[in-house]
Parts: structure tokens; C-alpha cells; sequence
């Protein structure tokens, strides 16, 4: 769909499945920017650099990288040194987001002023 | 003893059977921890420094033209639990570690080594290895049979409404054709009793045991350390050593 819909101005946000398939079955130019979330396990940062590397092979000309549950600069050094030369953009771990998962609710109506909703926001204007 | 671990991603499928397997390993007897996750994590968790351990191309062979059956075989001659000696890797507390191998791009790469993965746990014989399997997350492998060597299926749930709606589904795999035994839930990252009696209620499934969120099982997943070695007298481990000791109590009634 991603790549054949004429989807004219419309945003079109997807959420993939966990780890690479589907970015290694997506059309050619069927996608914009890729944005890998990654927390900073090795477990994480071994698939995230998978993902970037195939959306590179690709030719998806943006990757950006969010740095998800991240606790700190030790975090981030970790996210740089792994991801260097790539956008990276840090949302904080945070109880507002844990709360509204137990609840099964949009982080964005429970919580807008929690820090990792705000980062997220941010996030949204720099890829809009 | 013959399990799998399932659930929704980031449930903490890996982490919990990398120390079921490690720990059941120390109770004697030969474990084999089985990887079907085309992506890394269980590797760490059971402390194997190996992330990609493909089953090697010349293990198989491809079916000819006209020729009936699967796409990949097991070469003439090498039997499961050969192609087990031969190419599971060896991990601490004897543990051994079998996998297909780990994608970094199309998954046709893998076929070779996937059809010889399945075709070898499908042979192993009843009273040799252990199992203990880890699938990726999701209900795709599940209800595909990947799993299907286990005795007792484990749902790994997070007290949250995706992982429980994820729960539910995988629930199902009790009425399929040719079911496990059972399909139990394990409660995960649990912060109260609470949290227990909702994944009770929500999944459908009887609970067999509640690991609590744990600082130090997460500061060994940030590590990328097995939980067993980096935080062994940490609560979470100590749910999956009682985890391990319910089963092997039913097991032997």
C-alpha cells in the first residue's frame, strides 16, 4: 500500500513490525524517512543499526533515530557512538508514558506536558 | 521439560528465557535454547558472545526439479541431533544454543538455515535436550508452528492493554489442531498485585508465575549481561528460579 496509494498531501505515519522485514520488502521510494527507535541495549542497538543499514541500502534518504527510555548522557554517548553521522533525537524514560500504557491511553491526551510527550512533539515539528 | 516463551514484543521474552534456559541447565541435564527470532536478544541474555550462528549452507540440501517434499532438507546422513553437536553453539552452564541465523536484509537468505532449523528441533527425540524456546514477538511464529515442540506455551504479558490484547490472541493457540498441552500466562514487569489479577482477568489464562520490574534486570539489559551472571540474587531472577521449580514440580506429578 505504502508504496502504489496515491496518497497526495496526506501524512502517512507507519508502524512497522519489530526488526527488518517489512523495511526489506517496501517498495522502492515508497517511504520518505525512516525513524529507528532504539533503547540503549546492545539487544536494541544491534537491530536499530540493522534497520539503518537497510534503509540506507535502500536509498531511504532520511534516517532519523530516536534515542526511546533514554536515562542520560551515559544513554545518549552510547545512541552517538552507535548511530554517528545519524539524527538522533532522545525522549526521556518517563512514569507518564508507563501509566498511560497500563491504561491503554494516547500519551498525547493523558500527558501532554510529560517530558518524553513533549520530546515527541518536538520530533513531529522537525520531520513536518 | 519443553517450553516456548511468546508474547508481544518487548515483553521480555528473551531476557526471562535466557534464564529459564541457564538456570534449568544447572539443574543437570542437556538444555537446548532455540532462537527463531530473525532478529538479535536471546544471545545476551544467555551470556553467548555469538549473535549470528546460521546452520551453514552445506548442512543442507535443495530439492531438485519434479521432486516432491520441502525446499531444503538436512543433507543425507546428518540426523537432528548430529546437526544439534554440530552447529549449536556451546554457552555457559552447558547451555547450547541453536538459531538460524539473524537477517540483515531479505529473508531468503536464511531459507537454507531455516528449513534445517525447524526440520531438527521437529526430530529431536522426546527423552534427550531440554527445550527452551524464545519466538520472536508477535503471534505470526506461533500460530505457524514454530513452537510446536513445546509441552507448555508461555505468555510473557506486561499489565498493559496491548501486551493483554496480544495475550488473548496467543491465547488461541490452545484450540489449534494440534495444541500444546498447555497455554499459561507469565506475568512480567509487575509493579503490584494488581497488576497480577489484571493479567489474570485480561488474558484468559491461567498465571504461573509473576516477575517482578526489576531496576537490576534492566541495568543488565542496558549492560547486555545475562541477568543469571549480572544480577543473580535480583528478584526477577528470582521469580524465573520459582517459575522453574512450579514446572518441574507439575511435571513430575
Amino acid at each position: 500500500m505504502l508504496g502504489s496509494a496515491e496518497f497526495g498531501d496526506t501524512t502517512v505515519i507507519a508502524d512497522l513490525e519489530a526488526g527488518i522485514g517489512t523495511l526489506t520488502r517496501l517498495a522502492d521510494a515508497s517511504i520518505d524517512i525512516a525513524v529507528v527507535v532504539v533503547e540503549a541495549t546492545p539487544k536494541s542497538i544491534d537491530v536499530g543499526a540493522r534497520a539503518a543499514a537497510v534503509a540506507r541500502e535502500r536509498g531511504i534518504g532520511r534516517v532519523v533515530v530516536v534515542a526511546n527510555r533514554a536515562r542520560g548522557g551515559d544513554d545518549l554517548a552510547r545512541l552517538r557512538a552507535a548511530f554517528p553521522d545519524t539524527e538522533l533525537v532522545a525522549v526521556p524514560d518517563d512514569p507518564a508514558i508507563v501509566a498511560a500504557e497500563r491504561d491503554g491511553l494516547a500519551p498525547l491526551d493523558t500527558a501532554p506536558d510529560a517530558p518524553a510527550v513533549r520530546a515527541l512533539v518536538g520530533l513531529a515539528r522537525s520531520l513536518a | 521439560m519443553r517450553v516456548a516463551f511468546v508474547g508481544k514484543g518487548g515483553a521480555g521474552k528473551s531476557a526471562i528465557a535466557g534464564t529459564f534456559a541457564r538456570l534449568l541447565a544447572r539443574a543437570g541435564g542437556p538444555v537446548l535454547a532455540i532462537d527463531s527470532d530473525p532478529m538479535p536478544g536471546l544471545a545476551h541474555s544467555l551470556g553467548v558472545e555469538v549473535t549470528d550462528a546460521p546452520i551453514p549452507d552445506d548442512a543442507v540440501t535443495e530439492r531438485r526439479e519434479g521432486e516432491e517434499g520441502p525446499r531444503f532438507r538436512l543433507r543425507e546422513g546428518l540426523t537432528p541431533v548430529e546437526a544439534v553437536e554440530r552447529y549449536a553453539v556451546r554457552g555457559p552452564d552447558g547451555v547450547r544454543f541453536l538459531q538460524f541465523g539473524k537477517l540483515r536484509g531479505p529473508a531468503w537468505a536464511l531459507a537454507g538455515s531455516q528449513f534445517a532449523f525447524r526440520e531438527i528441533v521437529a526430530g529431536l527425540p522426546d527423552d534427550g535436550w531440554s527445550l527452551v524456546g524464545d519466538l520472536p514477538g508477535g503471534t505470526r511464529q506461533a500460530f505457524f508452528g514454530w513452537g510446536s515442540y513445546a509441552r507448555t506455551v508461555l505468555v510473557v504479558v506486561e499489565p498493559t492493554a496491548k501486551s493483554l490484547l496480544s495475550a488473548r490472541r496467543l491465547a488461541r493457540l490452545a484450540l489449534g489442531e494440534r495444541p500444546p498441552e498447555r497455554v499459561v500466562a507469565l506475568a512480567n514487569k509487575i509493579r503490584g498485585p494488581a497488576d497480577v489479577d489484571l493479567v489474570a482477568r485480561r488474558s484468559g489464562l491461567d498465571v504461573v508465575g509473576a516477575v517482578p520490574w526489576d531496576e537490576a534486570l534492566a541495568e543488565a539489559e542496558r549492560q547486555g549481561l545475562p541477568p543469571v551472571d549480572a544480577a543473580p540474587d535480583s528478584a526477577a531472577v528470582a521469580a524465573v528460579v520459582s517459575l522453574l521449580e512450579r514446572l518441574n514440580e507439575e511435571q513430575t506429578r
